[in-house]
């Protein structure tokens, strides 16, 4: 990978954090404020979705790109499923569908990145994985 | 040339013309606010064409004026302010400015253009869906932005058409800042170090930090308001409010919240729009007094330290959301904190230009007129930054005529300083030097006319965002003042005519420029 790259990538990361470092304050500040907070439940097979997204990381680390690429397809569609099942109306379940669809649109990206470009994608897609990692302990611990 | 083209010049030029656009429909947009100021009740045929439902019988109803007060101002702060200084010079001079062939990532500068073009699209259509367009304000404060349709004409698609807007907005402004800092980073040419930069580089530099951090926390509220009005969430939504005599049934929701998340994004964006201008001035001062810059290195630190306390001093804007008076004090400190960078980057405006063979170009000139304003709406920002001050001071015209001369006029200078000084650049030829100096006196003399008397109907304790004063007996005494202002609003917008003139007859019919004209000593200059 180029410099050049590389470059862009780290800042896309950068920007991307921004973004979920927002949603993040705007949780934790939602939660402090209302009485109405109800943890969302988060089904086993979605904590199972981790190891999707650290097998394509392990698998990215091989040079393995297009394996990786469809663990990373199968992350975004159990997400997409997790997140359908969520009601819009209840505010915890809400910023878990905002959370994990977000993720869901940079897995996705990640994910078609490593299929076409292969190692160029490689530093986006591990910083996917661990932003998966962190998304799923906020909403399945933190909250 | 193509108009999908990538090459960095192109695109360039692309943003300027489309601020150029935006800044028409900005500017046409006050000149109808302050007509209905002074005359509430006259009856435009105009009006009624344009807006059939917002002015029946050609008579503007206040919920038109809101309306066009949300639209001026959007238009202005993100179309003009943040687009031609930043993306439109940008663009263009800082590859040749550091050696570089092109952008960083010449397709997604290519598609940042078209992101930002579409955006502004779509705000646009906000005037002809149903309802109108939104009349919330620029800071679209929840719950008003986020009702829909109950909450007011303009309210339902105009209000998601700019939410829409505004979040392409953010996705572009992103693809840019990766673009500008990516290629300052990694692209300059060999023996071009960080300190050998001219201080309109570093200036494209730190607004590119600045928007990468800012614009994802505004997209962040973008998408949660956008959910609240289309999904049924409740992220800024309280309970128990009632709206047309009906309980709303989301509840728990925190206005503040995207108060918050907005002006996190907000102040740093007064910076956006500014800082490119303080490099560009900089520039100017030191080529038409025939120095170096005074203290560059103290130059570069103070744009870094600007945009680095640029982040901690959102709640300046929030004194009367009811936050703890200690948090008021540490957001005070702070804001004042700003006044160091800034004085050390005026002192060494004022001694760049000490001892100098000053050419009073309408470039010069017009850097001149920056400094000048920079200072007055400056010294009224420290008023501002006091909490005391800003409880009375805020909903007031004092707001409007201090961020219009720091933010808006003194931005909008140093563009016209920068099209007199690259002109040649641009387009090979000059602006007509006459012209632009008629143009300057017109303009410098017009914005003070206009926003001077403003400071003190706020002051008066005069209320800003209200259609119609004489509805209130307070407000009757100062309607001369408003006269007054109108008037010299009408006469600071005819003069810009003479702008537009100039800008395009010189195109074709201006002096031929020699290749370095201003006997300048950066590359942009010097490159074939």
């Amino acid at each position: 990978m180029t410099n050049v790259a590389r470059t862009g990538q780290t800042l896309l990361i950068v920007a991307s954090s921004m973004l979920f470092a927002a949603f993040t304050s705007a949780m934790v500040v939602r939660r402090a404020t209302g009485t109405d907070w109800i943890a969302p439940s988060v089904p086993v097979w979605l904590w199972a979705a981790a190891l999707l997204a650290l097998s394509a990381s392990w698998l990215v680390m091989r040079g393995l790109y297009r394996p990786a690429a469809l663990c990373g397809f199968l992350l975004v569609a159990s997400q997409i499923a997790y997140a359908a099942s969520l009601r819009m109306g209840d505010v915890a379940q809400s910023f878990a569908a905002v959370l994990v669809t977000a993720h869901a649109a940079h897995a996705l990206f990640g994910a078609c990145a490593l299929w076409w470009k292969g190692e160029r994608a490689s530093l986006f897609w591990h910083f996917a994985g661990a932003l998966w990692l962190y998304v799923l302990w906020l909403i399945g611990v933190w909250a | 040339m193509t108009i999908f083209s990538t090459d960095h010049k192109v695109i360039g030029k692309q943003y300027i013309g489309l601020s150029l656009f935006a800044v028409l429909i900005g500017m046409a947009l006050s000149l109808v606010m302050r007509y209905h100021l002074v005359h509430p009740d006259a009856k435009v045929r105009l009006f009624q064409m344009l807006w059939p439902d917002g002015a029946p019988g050609g008579q503007m109803t206040p919920e038109l004026y809101l309306s066009l007060m949300t639209m001026h101002g959007t238009i202005m702060v993100f179309f003009v302010l943040t687009t031609a200084p930043q993306s439109g010079f940008g663009n263009y001079f800082l590859p040749l400015q550091i050696g570089a062939h092109d952008m960083a990532f010449p397709v997604l500068n290519m598609l940042s253009f078209w992101t930002t073009a579409l955006s502004f699209l779509v705000l646009m259509a906000a005037f002809v869906v149903e309802g109108g367009a939104p009349l919330s304000g620029w800071t679209a404060y929840p719950p008003l932005s986020a009702l829909g349709k109950i909450a007011g004409p303009g309210q339902g698609l105009g209000q998601d058409l700019w939410v829409l807007s505004i979040a392409l907005f953010c996705v572009a402004s992103l693809m840019a800042a990766i673009n500008f800092i990516a290629t300052i980073i990694e692209l300059r040419a060999p023996g071009v170090g960080y300190f050998d930069m001219p201080l309109t580089a570093w200036a494209w530099f730190v607004t590119a930090l600045i928007s990468l951090f800012a614009f994802a926390v505004l997209l962040a509220g973008g998408i949660l308001l956008l959910l609240d009005r289309v999904a049924g969430t409740s992220f800024f939504i309280p309970g128990g409010l009632v709206v047309s005599d009906q309980i709303q049934a989301r509840s728990g929701g925190s206005p503040i919240l995207f108060q918050h998340l907005f002006w996190f994004f907000g102040h740093p964006e007064v910076y956006i729009a500014i800082l490119p201008g303080m490099g560009v001035i900089s520039t100017v001062l030191s080529v038409f007094s025939g120095k170096k810059v005074f203290g560059y290195r103290a130059m570069a630190y103070a744009l870094l330290a600007i945009g680095g306390l640029g982040f901690l001093v959102w709640g300046h804007h929030m004194f009367i959301s009811g936050m703890s008076p200690y948090s008021s004090v540490a957001f005070s400190v702070l804001t004042l904190a700003i006044g160091v960078p800034s004085a050390i980057k005026t002192f060494n405006w004022i001694a760049t230009l000490w001892g100098g063979r000053i050419r009073f170009t309408a470039a010069m000139l017009y850097a001149l007129g920056f400094v000048s304003l920079f200072i007055t709406g400056g010294v009224t920002g420290l008023v501002l930054g006091q909490p005391g001050l800003d409880l009375y001071f805020h909903d007031t015209y004092f707001v409007v005529a201090h961020f219009h001369l720091i933010m808006g006029v003194a931005a909008i200078f140093a563009i016209f300083a920068a099209l007199h000084y690259w002109f040649p650049l641009l387009y090979g030829r000059f602006l007509n030097e006459t012209l632009g100096k008629i143009h300057f006196y017109g303009t410098f003399i017009g914005v003070y006319a206009v926003f001077v008397p403003l400071h003190f109907a706020g002051i008066a304790g005069n209320p800003r965002r209200y259609p119609d004063f004489k509805e209130y007996e307070f407000l009757k005494s100062l309607m001369p003042l408003h006269v007054g202002v109108t008037h010299a609003a009408y006469s600071l917008a005819a003069i810009q005519l003479l702008f537009f003139f100039n800008y395009f007859w010189s195109q074709r019919k201006g002096k031929l420029a020699d290749k370095n004209p201003w006997g300048a000593a950066t590359r942009e200059w010097t490159h074939d």
